[in-house]
């Protein structure tokens, strides 16, 4: 998951990012200004927007309703010092989804861009099962048929993307976009070497489905049982 | 306190004044009908007396003696009269008329009408002498036979007509008052209604609701309009004033609770996973310091408020050129340490009606900013010039400068050009505000001016406090500056 954090404050955009990075394995970009927010939004790369009310150049309302007249769906979590019920009630209407006020408490901003995140791609449980593999978002652990599978941080990523989205064609330029941020050097080998890890890690622990690659559109999760549930 | 009423007090003005009016009318009216009266009477009076005349007959004895003959004259009985011959003789007197009244009657000296007043009641009387002409048969131009008539009425009914007269004047003036009190009631009742709507308005406006919208019939009214605007504007200036200290309450509060977002973030952040010693530290001295910076943010703040709260402190002063150096000699390791070029203009003393705090906070603030936007390896220059009375304080940097569209706000509180890159040095958006108010306290003005790409120059004016200590300390100070600046 990708997420983009516009907020003035380095210090404290570098606090979100940091844990974002750490504790839910998210790739972050920032954006100091909200134009450079706006631009950087534009691309659609991102699971997830943070944004600061309170921003030079373009602020986070104007942001909102800038992305929500393009119908850019992405989930929008605001982050404001003013706790005013007119300018929450504004920005709930404007498009954003939830809202946060300063100073706020770390682990709460994580759960609630977990569950933006989550709503955002129509999943409402932070655990979900494809066949028998099933993902836990908050311990960050998938598990076949309640047997632990060890991935890496970039394998786990890989299927926490994948399987909010099973049977549907996703490129390898969607996974590039989806799971690094800008600092990162893109190589679509990458992506290629890490899928071939995950599916082998995934057959070991006796996975019938499996990710096949469609040659030059992208990579799909398998599923005998099409229906996404929430164990 | 009382109140006085306007509407009841022209009422009550205009009702005295016409009622001033009506008396006065009939005090003429009364004046004019008596004297038109009187001399209806007097006129009455020397008829009687001529019929009195008239009623003097020969006497037919041998002496030709003359009589009045009573019995044929017909007059009001309470009239009284006397008719006497030259030598004194009464010929005839009023039936039943008492002695008084005939010791007064006889009192006429002359010729003429006289009041007189017998047994507490006015009379007029008439003195006239006649000659009564007897036979003329008898005798060629007749026997001449003078006489003094004294003739007095009773003037008693005339007063009371002449009242009578005048009532109907009375009564008309008083039920014009009546009328005239009733309408004026309504008329100013409804021609007040303006300012009565005028006040429902002015009273709605609240903290909460400034909208203040003079209603068109107080506008409309020559005198009303003057108030209806001076609220208007007197609203609209407490409105803005009212929202601008708004805003800054709700901008200090954003900043306070960023700084402590950044804190507790941060303190999160760090126990979040285990870490190692080395990154604790780290974490540490991150956090010590945001907590400076939280720490500096608050202090001016507070400095601001009291800037702005207090008034100027009374007969302080201090030496700007004296500040200037100070602070150039505090900051001189940072702007070594920035490889800028710090260079100082500071001679003789020149006298601010500032405190020595504040003297420094205005140069350091200016000189810290100035070393913030520098150029790298830049130059910043700080120098005073007195022209005069007045003492101008001119830092200039050799930076990026600021757009003109941001140039206009950055003596707004917690107004930063560049955020991002004023947090790294640790400026809150308050230095120049500081500077502000503390220039402006003392009366000066404080300016800034910037190209970009070229630098900025804040040039802030204070005049010169001048007692007879500072004069005799300046003069031989100002000679020196002068020999410094010898061209030789």
């Amino acid at each position: 998951m990708r997420v983009l954090v516009v907020e003035d404050e380095p210090r404290l955009a570098n606090n979100i990012a940091d844990a974002l990075r750490e504790r839910c394995g998210f790739a972050v970009d920032w954006a100091a200004t909200g134009t450079d927010g706006i631009s950087m939004a534009e691309f659609q790369h991102y699971d997830l927007l943070v944004l600061d009310l309170m921003l030079p150049g373009t602020d986070g309302l104007a942001i909102v309703r800038h992305i929500r007249r393009r119908r850019d769906l992405t989930p929008i979590l605001i982050l404001t010092a003013r706790d005013e019920r007119e300018t929450v009630v504004e920005l709930l209407d404007a498009g954003a989804d939830d809202y946060l006020t300063k100073p706020f408490d770390l682990g709460e901003l994580l759960a609630r861009c977990k569950a933006s995140i989550r709503r955002g791609k129509g999943v409402a449980h932070p655990e979900i099962s494809v066949g028998r593999i099933s993902l836990n978002t908050i311990e960050q652990t998938v598990r076949c048929s309640g047997q632990l599978v060890d991935l890496s941080p970039t394998e786990y990523r890989l299927l926490e993307y994948m399987i909010f989205r099973p049977r549907a064609i996703v490129s390898a330029r969607e996974l590039l976009e989806h799971l690094y941020d800008y600092n990162w050097q893109h190589h679509s080998n990458v992506i290629e070497a890490h899928i071939s890890n995950l599916r082998k890690k995934l057959r070991a622990a006796g996975e019938e489905t499996s990710i096949t690659t469609l040659r030059g559109r992208g990579y799909r999760l398998e599923s005998p049982d099409p229906q996404v549930s929430p164990t | 306190m009382r109140h006085t009423s306007l509407s009841r007090q022209l009422i009550v003005g205009i009702l005295l004044a016409e009622l001033a009016c009506v008396l006065l009318f009939a005090g003429v009216a009364i004046l004019h009908e008596m004297h038109g009266r009187q001399r209806a009477f007097d006129v009455m009076l020397r008829g009687r007396a001529d019929s009195m005349l008239g009623a003097i007959h020969d006497a037919e004895d041998t002496q030709d003696n003359v009589y009045v003959y009573s019995s044929e004259l017909v007059l009001p009985k309470h009239d009284l009269w006397e008719v006497r011959t030259p030598a004194g003789h009464i010929l005839g007197t009023s039936p039943g008329a008492s002695p008084a009244a005939m010791t007064a009657l006889g009192s006429m000296r002359t010729d003429g009408y006289v009041n007189l007043h017998v047994n507490g009641e006015g009379y007029r009387g008439i003195r006239y002498d006649g000659v009564r002409v007897i036979d003329r048969d008898e005798i060629p131009g007749g026997l001449r036979r003078p006489v003094t008539i004294f003739y007095a009425s009773p003037t008693r009914d005339l007063w009371r007509e002449a009242l009578e007269a005048v009532r109907f004047y009375v009564l008309a003036g008083g039920l014009l008052l009546a009328l005239t009190g009733i309408a004026l009631i309504w008329f100013l009742r409804r021609r007040l209604a303006p300012l009565q709507e005028l006040a429902d308005v002015a009273s709605h406006v609240s903290v909460r609701s400034w909208d203040f919208k003079p209603p068109a019939t107080a506008l409309q009214t020559a005198e009303l309009a003057p108030i209806a605007r001076s609220i208007d504007e007197l609203l609209d200036g407490l409105h803005q004033a009212f929202e601008r200290q708004r805003q800054l309450t709700g901008d200090a509060a954003h900043e306070l609770k960023t700084s402590i977002a950044v804190l507790k973030s941060s303190l999160q952040l760090l126990s979040m996973n285990p870490r190692t010693p080395e990154q604790y530290q780290t974490g540490l001295d991150t956090l010590l310091t945001d907590t400076e910076r939280m720490e500096q943010l608050a202090a001016r703040m507070l400095a601001l408020a009291r800037l702005e709260e207090a008034p100027a402190e009374e007969g302080a002063s201090a030496d700007l050129a004296l500040a200037l150096r100070n602070v150039a000699a505090r900051l001189s390791p940072i702007a070594e340490h920035k490889q800028i070029t710090l260079e100082v203009g500071a001679g003789s003393p020149l006298v601010v009606a500032l405190s020595s705090d504040d003297a420094e906070t205005l140069c350091s603030n200016l000189i810290i900013n100035a070393l913030q936007h520098a150029a790298p390896s830049g130059q910043v220059t700080a120098s005073l010039d007195r022209n005069v009375q007045i003492v101008t304080l001119t830092v200039v940097d050799d930076g990026e400068g600021i757009p003109p569209e941001a140039l206009p706000h950055v003596f707004e509180r917690f107004y930063r050009a560049d955020r991002s890159r004023s947090r790294l040095s640790g400026g809150a958006g308050l230095g120049l505000s500081i500077c502000k108010a503390i220039v402006e306290r003392a009366g000066g003005t404080i300016q800034i001016a910037s190209t970009l790409g070229a630098g900025t120059r804040v040039t802030a004016s204070l005049a010169i406090t001048l007692n007879s200590d500072d004069l005799r300390e300046e003069k031989p100070e100002m000679r020196e500056t002068v020999e410094s600046f010898d061209p030789r």
